[in-house]
Order: C-alpha cells, then structure tokens, then sequence
C-alpha cells in the first residue's frame, strides 16, 4: 500500500518557505546559533531559533492569541502545505481532511512558566490562562480550528521519530475512503530548559556546528519550527512504504533495529538515505545500518543546517527527500569526516528511491521509502 | 499515480484479553468487585501538597502494591510509577492470552512521566545538582512506559502514543479498533495510562474544572471533576483469527467515532454538536440503530459544562431511556488512562450483566434529561454498550462494545 504527497510546507531556522530554504540548503547554508539563558540557571546554551521573518506570512486568527510558539509555527507549515497542494478546500473539503500532529516536547515554554509559579509561589499563583496551552494536544486543536477540521485529529508524541509514526498513522487513516487528505504537522519549539536536560543528558554540545558521523559523537544543537505534509491518494511524490518502527531497548541495539528497517523498506543500490543523524550517538548506529545493508547509498542530514528539530525532524526529513526528488538534487552534507563508508552527495541519480530514516534519541526508530 | 483504499475490509475485531490498575483495584476481579460494590475510592492526596488548592482528594493506585513482585527485579525503582502501572496492566492482558502476540501497539496518555519533570525542574530551581537528573531526564517522555511495558514482555512492536488529552484511551482504542478492523493489522494492543501530577493537578484545580466537594456527574448540584490515575489495556485481534487459535473472546468492538470540536480549547460546544457526531459515527460504523444501545458509560467529569452538553447530545441522540452512568464519580477522571479504564468497565458489564453506577448521585438537573443509574449497580441484560471520552482540545471519541454472540 502506498500513498502520494500532495503539498510541502515547513518553517525552519533557515526560514521559511520550501523553495526558498531549499536553496539555502543547497547553498551549504547553516542556521546561525543564539545562545540562550533562564534565570533558574547559569548556562547559557546555542539554539537554532526560526527567525521572526519566517512566520510574517501567518495570518492573524483568535486562537494564536495566546497561543505558544510551537502552535504558530505548526499553523505556518500547515497552512503552507495546504497552499502547495494547489487545491482549495470547502467546507465539505475540509470535512475529509484528518490532522496527525508529531511533537516531542511540545509547549515547553508556557509548561516552564506555568510550573515556575507553582513551584516558586505556590498552587494558588498558577494560571488558568496558562494551563490549557501546556495540554500535548494544544497546537493540534488550534490548528484544527483555523483550517475547520472537524472530524478525525491525533497528537501522536514520542522523540525524534514521532514524524514518521504520524505518517504511517496517516497511512492507516486513508485506508478509510471517508478521507480524502490526511495533514501531518511536525512541531517543537526551542527553550533553555529543554537544552539543559539534553546537556544533562550528555546529548547536547556547547557551540555550533553539529558534526554528523563522528566518532567518538560530539553533541548536537537543539532547534525549533515545524514541518507539514499534506498526504492523499495523488501526487507526483509517492510514499512507496512505511515501517511501523521500533525501539532499542540499549543504544548498543539501535544500529541493528535501523539495519532491519532499512531491510525491511527494501533499499535498493542506487537508494539515498536522508539521514537524522545529528552528532549524538545515533550517528554511528545510522552508520552501521547503512553501510551493512545499502554501503552504495549516498546519504544526506540536514541537521547540521536546521538542528535537531526532534518532532519537527523527521517531517523536515521527508520535506528534503520529496526535494531531492522532485529536484533530482542533493544539498552539500556539511561537517562530516572524510572517512565514511559510504556516498556523500556529489550528484542525485535520477532513477533512485530515497529512505527517510530516524533514529530518535529515546529509543524509537523509524523510516519509510520514497520514490517519484 | 494513484491510491486508493477501495480494498478496505471490514473485519470484526474481537478483545481477546485486558488488564486493568485503578483506584478501585488490580486485575479484573477486584475491579469488578469495588464496581459492584459502587466503591468510593477518593481519597485525600498524598503526593504533593495541595494546600492552596480547593480540591484537596483524588482516586489514587497505592505505590506499595505497585512496587511488590515486580515482573523483573532489574527494572527495579527507576522507572516511573506509570511505567510501573501499565506494565501491571499489560502482565494481566498477556496472562489472560498467553499465545497473543501483537504486531503493534496504540496507547493513550496526557502526561507521560510528568512528575519526573517535576522533580528535575524542582531541583533546579533550587539550584541542586542529583545524581538522578538524567534519570528522570531519560524516563520523563510519554513513550518511555510503554516501551518499558513491551520490553519487559519482550514485544518488539513499534508503538504510537497518542495524546488527545482526555479522549485519548478512547482514540487509541478506536484506532486500534479501525487498524484490525481494515484488515492492516490481526493483533493490536491498546489501552491507556497517566499517573497523577502535581502540574496536571493544579492546572485543572487553577481552572476551578475541579471540585472540593464530591464528584457528582450529571447532578443537579455538581460542582467538577476529581482526578485519578491508573492503566489498562485490551488486546485485540481480528475475530477469525482469535476463534481460529481457540482464544477466549471477551467482547467485540464493533464502532468507533472521532470528532473535533473548535469552539474552544478547553470547553465543549454546549450545543453537544461534537459529542453527538462522535456517537453518530461510533453507531453508524457498527451499523446500529441508537435504540440498540443498552448502557452508555458516559465522560461525565462532573464539570457543568462538560455533563450539560453530554446529556444533551445523548438525549438527541438516544432519548432519555438509555441506562446512563459516570464511573468517575468512582475513580476520579484518569484523564489518558479513562477510556481504556472505563471500556474495561463495559467489557466487564457485558459479561456480568450489570449497570456500573453513578455514584454521589443526590438530585436531578431538571436541563438533563437522563436515565442515570444513580448510586447503586443494577442488574441488567446488556448486549451493546457505547462509552465516551471527550478532552481539551475539542476531541470527541465514542466506541460501541458488544457481547459476541456464542
């Protein structure tokens, strides 16, 4: 069973805008970092913020009000999707149209602030205004309300992965012939306090750039935005198969979980992988898949460009791998050892298949296959 | 090129085990003992303080049951107490149904290990430095106590989380349901979980949505809703296959409705329009007539809005004959956890032939028009059951479960 892409949209530390970030993505181009810092702590730390420009084509609706970062950022990619489709939905358009949303860490920003006051001043300082806006499934339901879905919308959230298990939701969704469109919208937005667990964590690095595939890794960045696919049962960019993922219960098992997904998808030799790796461990477990089962690939992040963008990742992910296609082009893998084994992008062959594959970093895995 | 899903089978999705861990009990057999005993299991909360808040109880699962024979010793006092709930839930599933061996797995929650987080962000702000930071760090996600749960029974599936705030038991059932049912997936498992948090706590006290006073659904005097926690889960395989293996099928589920409600972010339309459509398609997917329904477990959180604009959508809908009841007013609202709770409730009413009740039960709303099984169980012959999820967000789930003919 398959399924086609019908519209692209994403909002990026580079911008906005498919077109144009691609661009800069095949310019060699790099998000510039911000350090940022919170009065709870002393260390400050680099995040790939989305520039304010990118979010001006926005139009002004009552629930983005109050509403958090990550609801603006998951409301421009979706909408964005829907324009590229080139179609215009009605009312009972719109009826037929399911929303999957992928989120990792969610309204960090307002759950920070709205847990601050009780923790500094107590139950009765906590704000009902707040509240709300820290429920998983807030961006979902602002965005449901501002293009009208009214029937089917999930919050799926997970790590980095979580974008290719709301595609494979999606495909689930369209077996139903109720559906005509299924939006999978991918968001995160950035805060110190999410850096300072990644630090704790061992994941994070303390200035840019994000260097992929090595080893020993040395840490990643963290960035914000969104990423939206719009799916359907026409479009020149086919989803020729999705893997229901897995996880790793060690991280020592998660090179061979992505060795059986990439098997499973079946990786043909002129395939291209685009990649998660984003500088933490999962890099070398991307490498061990790969280069057991498809060492001709020619592989691709996009993380040292965007940042790890965790549920937004992975949507961006695929964004690039339905570029690549449509462009027959591969953007420059940035900061990568000169040692590895296998292609790093020169060329983009016209006739191959390219696999989506994550890795996240709290144990789920997951990829899919697309073709033109 | 194109796709299409014009092959879609209907197939009929059988539960073929469950287990369950509430307030009112661990396993199916205590549950179903404090049910027909309508059991009060509020109690006054004793994780966190709640000394600024008007509520000041919960339905709580007590830790040291929690804790005793862990199913592995190594997984020890890391992991989070709602790791610890579902992997009891799943235990009493996977005993029920030795040979069921899931190709994927479909879960709810809202909160995931949220006190973890709690406690990182505490320490911080006490500018502590603990050893157990990336702990809690690590195990804080929402996915982290079902990969724990699959890992330690050695389930290799993929899994999808849903948080659809208070629908989502619901929704991971229904989708459950709708992956067998096409004929994608032969054996699920789903269910729900959420422990309770003071975050999560103080949130719905600071939006006055909870109550000092008694849950009271569908009562003229109601005043909220009271929290709870637990898990569950239900395994379910497509029916020919379950008969086939000779599995013990414990009821099907036969409809399911998903609706999204825009008229605000944490209050339904009072005009019941998104519940009613979540019923609708629930009903109309099981092919079945609103008058076949015997007993409907309602969301019923006891908020007056949320019971105003559910009975109004079910009285549309069915009329006023239908048995109703909240089992919340039981067990508190388990928010991720309360609809795989409560379809564990109807599963274990259609084999026991009985009304869950509607407990604290005092006056009629004279705006409700309601047949509310009020304060004590009834005996009852019940063959078809709708029950109801609705959450912040606008998200409405219904399902149908039904007695399998013999």
């Amino acid at each position: 069973m398959s399924l086609c892409i019908a519209g692209l949209g994403w909002v990026t530390s580079l911008g906005s805008g498919v077109p144009e970030v691609w661009e800069r993505l095949m310019a060699g181009e790099e998000a510039s970092a911000e350090r940022v810092s919170d009065s709870i702590g002393q260390k400050p730390y680099p995040v790939f913020r989305v520039p304010s420009t990118a979010l001006q084509n926005l139009p002004a609706h009552p629930r983005l009000r109050r509403a958090s970062a990550i609801s603006r950022f998951a409301a421009a990619a979706g909408l964005a999707a829907l324009h590229d489709s080139g179609s215009t939905f009605d009312d009972q358009g719109v009826k037929r149209i399911t929303l999957v949303f992928a989120i990792a860490n969610g309204g960090v920003i307002y759950t920070k602030r709205f847990y601050h006051d009780i923790v500094a001043a107590g139950a009765g300082a906590a704000s009902p205004l707040l509240f709300p806006e820290t429920v998983f499934n807030a961006a979902a339901s602002h965005l449901a309300a501002i293009i009208g879905v009214t029937g089917a919308s999930y919050t799926l959230v997970g790590d980095g992965a979580v974008g290719l298990s709301a595609i494979r939701m999606a495909e689930d969704l369209l077996s139903n012939d109720e559906i005509d469109y299924c939006l999978v919208v991918g968001a995160e937005e950035a805060d110190w306090l999410l850096c300072d667990a990644y630090r704790r964590w061992r994941l994070l690095r303390s200035t840019p750039p994000i260097e992929p595939f090595h080893n020993p890794a040395k840490g990643t960045i963290l960035s914000e935005g969104a990423g939206a696919v719009l799916l359907g049962r026409n479009g020149s960019i086919r989803i020729e198969k999705t893997h229901p993922g897995t996880y790793y219960a060690t991280r020592r098992e998660a090179g061979e979980r992505l060795r059986q997904i990439l098997e499973e998808l079946g990786a043909g030799r002129s395939t291209t992988v685009i990649s998660g790796a984003n500088g933490t461990f999962i890099d070398l477990a991307e490498v061990y898949s790969i280069s057991k089962v498809v060492p001709s690939a020619t592989v691709y992040t996009p993380k040292p460009s965007l940042g790890e963008g965790v549920g937004a990742g992975s949507i961006w992910q695929v964004i690039i791998g339905a570029q690549a296609l449509r462009t027959q082009q591969l953007p420059p893998l940035l900061h990568a050892p000169a040692n590895l084994p296998f292609q790093i992008p020169t060329s983009f062959a016209a006739s191959g298949d390219v696999i989506i594959l994550s890795c996240g970093l709290n144990q789920q895995v997951a990829g899919l296959r697309l073709s033109n | 090129m194109t796709f299409t899903g014009s092959n879609v089978r209907n197939n009929r999705v059988a539960v073929v085990a469950a287990g369950v861990v509430s307030p009112l009990g661990f396993g199916l057999p205590e549950t179903l003992a404090s049910l027909q005993a309508a059991k009060d299991c509020i109690t006054p909360v004793a994780r966190f303080s709640v000394a600024q808040c008007r509520c000041k109880t919960a339905g709580q699962v007590a830790d040291e049951r929690l804790l005793e024979d862990l199913p592995n010793a190594k997984y020890g006092h890391q992991l989070h107490r709602a790791s610890h709930m579902l992997i009891r839930a799943l235990q009493e599933a996977l005993a029920h149904d030795q040979q069921f061996k899931p190709e994927f797995a479909v879960i709810g929650t809202t909160s995931g290990g949220m006190s973890f987080g709690e406690d990182y962000y505490r320490s911080l702000h006490r500018h502590e430095t603990l050893r157990n930071m990336p702990g809690w760090i690590a195990n804080y996600p929402p996915q982290k106590p079902v990969v724990d749960a699959l890992d330690l029974f050695g389930i290799r599936s993929g899994c999808q989380v849903i948080a659809n705030a208070c629908a989502s038991g619901t929704n991971a059932i229904g989708h459950a349901f709708e992956c067998v049912r096409s004929g994608r997936y032969q054996r699920m498992l789903t269910g729900g979980y959420d422990a309770l948090s003071e975050l999560v706590f103080v949130g719905f006290d600071s939006l006055q949505a909870s109550t000092p006073e008694k849950c009271r659904p569908f009562d003229r005097d109601r005043t909220g809703m009271v929290l709870g926690e637990g898990a569950a889960i239900l395994a379910l395989e497509e029916l020919g296959s379950a008969c086939a293996r000779g599995a013990h099928v414990l009821a099907e589920i036969t409809g399911y409705g998903i609706s999204t409600d825009n008229h605000h972010l944490t209050q339904p339309d009072p005009s019941g329009v998104g519940a009613r459509a979540a019923m609708e398609q629930a009903l109309r997917r099981a092919n079945l007539e609103a008058s076949a329904v015997d007993y409907i477990n309602a969301h019923g959180t006891a908020t007056p809005f949320n019971d105003a604009a559910e009975a109004k959508a079910i009285s549309d809908l069915f009329g006023s004959g239908v048995p109703i009841s909240s089992t919340k007013s039981m067990m508190g609202h388990s928010l991720g956890a309360a609809g795989a709770i409560e379809a564990i409730f109807c599963l274990l009413a259609l084999q026991q032939q009985f009304l869950p009740a509607n407990i604290n039960f005092r006056a009629c709303d004279e705006d409700i028009d309601l047949n509310i099984v009020a304060n004590e169980p009834h005996s009852a012959p019940i063959r078809t059951v709708v029950s109801n999820s609705f959450g912040f967000g606008g998200t409405n789930a219904s399902i149908v479960i039904q007695q399998t003919p013999e």
